[in-house]
């Protein structure tokens, strides 16, 4: 009894480990101008920091980001090394003190999917499930 | 009158915030959405007891309150422009008035290159591009021994160009650098005035004249390998400060002049943002030389002058929508009097804040201070503290919409 016991809690905590892992699997998408870009880890760090504002060959950068989410957090904590509050107020200090120009920011992966597909220079990151073709997926060199 | 006007119509924008079903970080208008326009309202309130500190506010006030109003865009890929007015009223200071806060156009070449232009954020330690930034903190007041909000014209932004940019160190992390040269637009009605109405050599109408040359230096920001870390030092010198009004200590009328030929602020700090945890310290230097005439009785007298600012503060967020923070701050003067007390030539500041995220745009704060030493408490006619203590304390509560 004991040992089906922790079985059912063991297999339950996969689940949720696994369920979990599925919903935050955050993709850099972009408009299909940026698909001939040079992008790394460092060129992800420095756009979504606000300190590279113009692509090589696609015009200005154009953030958009999710608001809130595990697929927010997953992407920012990798990308910046910030959570989304820390991401949230470093884009504010910009923004307010003449230092940039802050992000598009989404409720939902389909608004931002459709935006970066109709905007040029338009770089963002949705859960894999929600890329599609209309986007170009970007995987950065490491 | 006014005030309340003012207070009521915060208070509805605020009631607006609160209701608000949509969000966004800033609001985007026009055909191609390169317009953004952002903001901030704020209404707080603040009781003193001991001394009036910050302001007068013995009493209680509802004259303690923020409004600013931004707009920005871009031009081709690499340029932007944007600008900002900010009004406050804190106390007896402020009043309201409308200012322009900054005004840039920043031309990006490439991360490592940018240029600016205009009136420009004052780079003068972690914080202080971001003194007004209530949403950003968990604090009320910054840490005032280093970022006195009485004082906030003249650490705020100045006229001039700024080069910047962000250099790779590869493992050792990036460094953010900002060299600049300006100069800042100063008024006897600004808060900086009372800073020299408190040195007690003008007569009761105070300083009448008030003029900067000019202001230069650098910041640099090291963010390091450890993630989270990092380093700031930056560096700034005024140059020809210069203050006129009536000699006080004479029963005839004598122009005196107050200068100071050259001001310089240090600064050193680290800030480590772990998880939901945020830490940070700053020491901050001033020195420079104090220039006294009032031909014939005071000719060339000159002087030391000098501050030791810093303080430690730490805060987490927590339950999702809360902060707490907590900091202690400590200015001393470098050059008392052989007469000064302790309480004369020191001032300790211990502070306790809670924040709460009504939501994405309505933050609510409350602070508790306890002051020990009453060094840069102001005695004026805008602060007027005639019996001096040497402790004082204050709550302050603060909201702030945000847009």
């Amino acid at each position: 009894m004991k040992s089906n016991s922790l079985r059912l809690l063991v297999a339950l905590a996969g689940f949720a480990l696994a369920a979990t892992a599925a919903s935050a699997a955050p993709v850099l998408i972009g408009n299909k101008n940026v698909a001939a870009e040079k992008i790394d880890g460092a060129t992800v760090k420095a756009v979504f920091l606000g300190k590279k504002v113009a692509w090589d060959g696609a015009g200005r950068v154009v953030l958009a980001v999710l608001k809130t989410g595990p697929v927010a957090d997953e992407f920012l904590q990798g990308s910046v090394a910030m959570n989304a509050s820390a991401f949230n107020n470093h884009w504010r200090r910009l923004a307010m003190t003449g230092g940039g120009t802050a992000p598009k920011a989404f409720d939902s992966a389909e608004d931002l999917r459709k935006f970066v597909a109709e905007t040029p220079g338009a770089i963002g990151f949705v859960d894999a499930a929600a890329a599609d073709t209309s986007v170009a997926t970007l995987t950065p060199a490491s | 009158m006014k005030s309340k006007t003012i207070l009521l119509v915060c208070l509805a924008t605020l009631f607006a915030g609160m209701t608000a079903t949509r969000s966004a970080a800033a609001l985007t208008v026009g055909a191609k959405d390169n317009v953004q326009i952002g903001g901030f309202f704020s209404q707080g309130w603040l009781q003193s007891s001991g001394n009036n500190y910050p302001f007068e506010a013995k009493d209680g006030t509802f004259d303690f309150r923020e409004m600013a109003v931004n707009v920005s865009t871009t031009v081709g890929s690499h340029l932007r422009l944007g600008a900002q007015g900010f009004a406050q009223r804190l106390g007896n200071y402020g009043n309201d008035k409308v200012m322009l806060d900054w005004a840039v156009a920043d031309y990006n070449f490439r991360p490592e290159f940018g240029i600016r232009a205009g009136r420009i954020k004052y780079p003068k330690g972690l914080y202080g591009e971001a003194l007004d930034l209530d949403v950003v903190r968990p604090f009320v007041f910054l840490p005032m021994s280093v970022y006195n909000p009485i004082m906030r014209d003249y650490n705020s932004s100045f006229d001039g160009g700024m080069l910047y940019g962000s250099l790779s160190l590869g493992r050792a992390g990036s460094l953010d650098y900002k060299a600049f040269y300006g100069d800042i637009p100063m008024g006897i009605d600004q808060g900086v005035a009372d800073y020299f109405n408190s040195a007690g050599v003008f007569n009761a109408a105070g300083v009448q004249t008030l003029q900067l040359d000019a202001v230069g230096g650098f910041s640099l920001d090291w963010n390091t390998p450890v993630s989270g870390l990092k380093a700031h030092l930056s560096w700034s010198r005024m140059t020809e400060l210069d203050s006129t009004g009536q000699f006080g200590a004479v029963p005839f009328p004598l122009t005196l002049n107050l200068s100071l030929p050259e001001m310089n602020y240090s600064t050193v700090g680290l800030e480590y943002v772990r998880n939901d945890w945020t830490f940070a310290a700053e020491f901050q230097q001033t020195d420079g030389t104090t220039l006294l005439n009032a031909a014939p009785i005071v000719v060339n007298n000159r002087g030391n002058y000098g501050i030791n600012n810093w303080y430690v503060s730490a805060a987490r967020r927590f339950a999702g929508r809360f902060e707490a923070g907590a900091y202690y701050s400590v200015a001393t003067n470098r050059f008392p009097s052989s007469n000064d007390r302790r309480a004369d030539k020191e001032l300790h500041d211990y502070a306790l804040s809670v924040r709460c995220d009504v939501n994405e745009h309505v933050t609510v704060k409350l602070e508790g201070h306890y002051i020990d030493g009453s060094y840069n408490v102001f005695n004026t006619a805008r602060t007027p503290n005639p019996v001096m203590k040497d402790t004082s304390s204050f709550f302050a509560a603060k909201t702030t919409f945000s847009f």
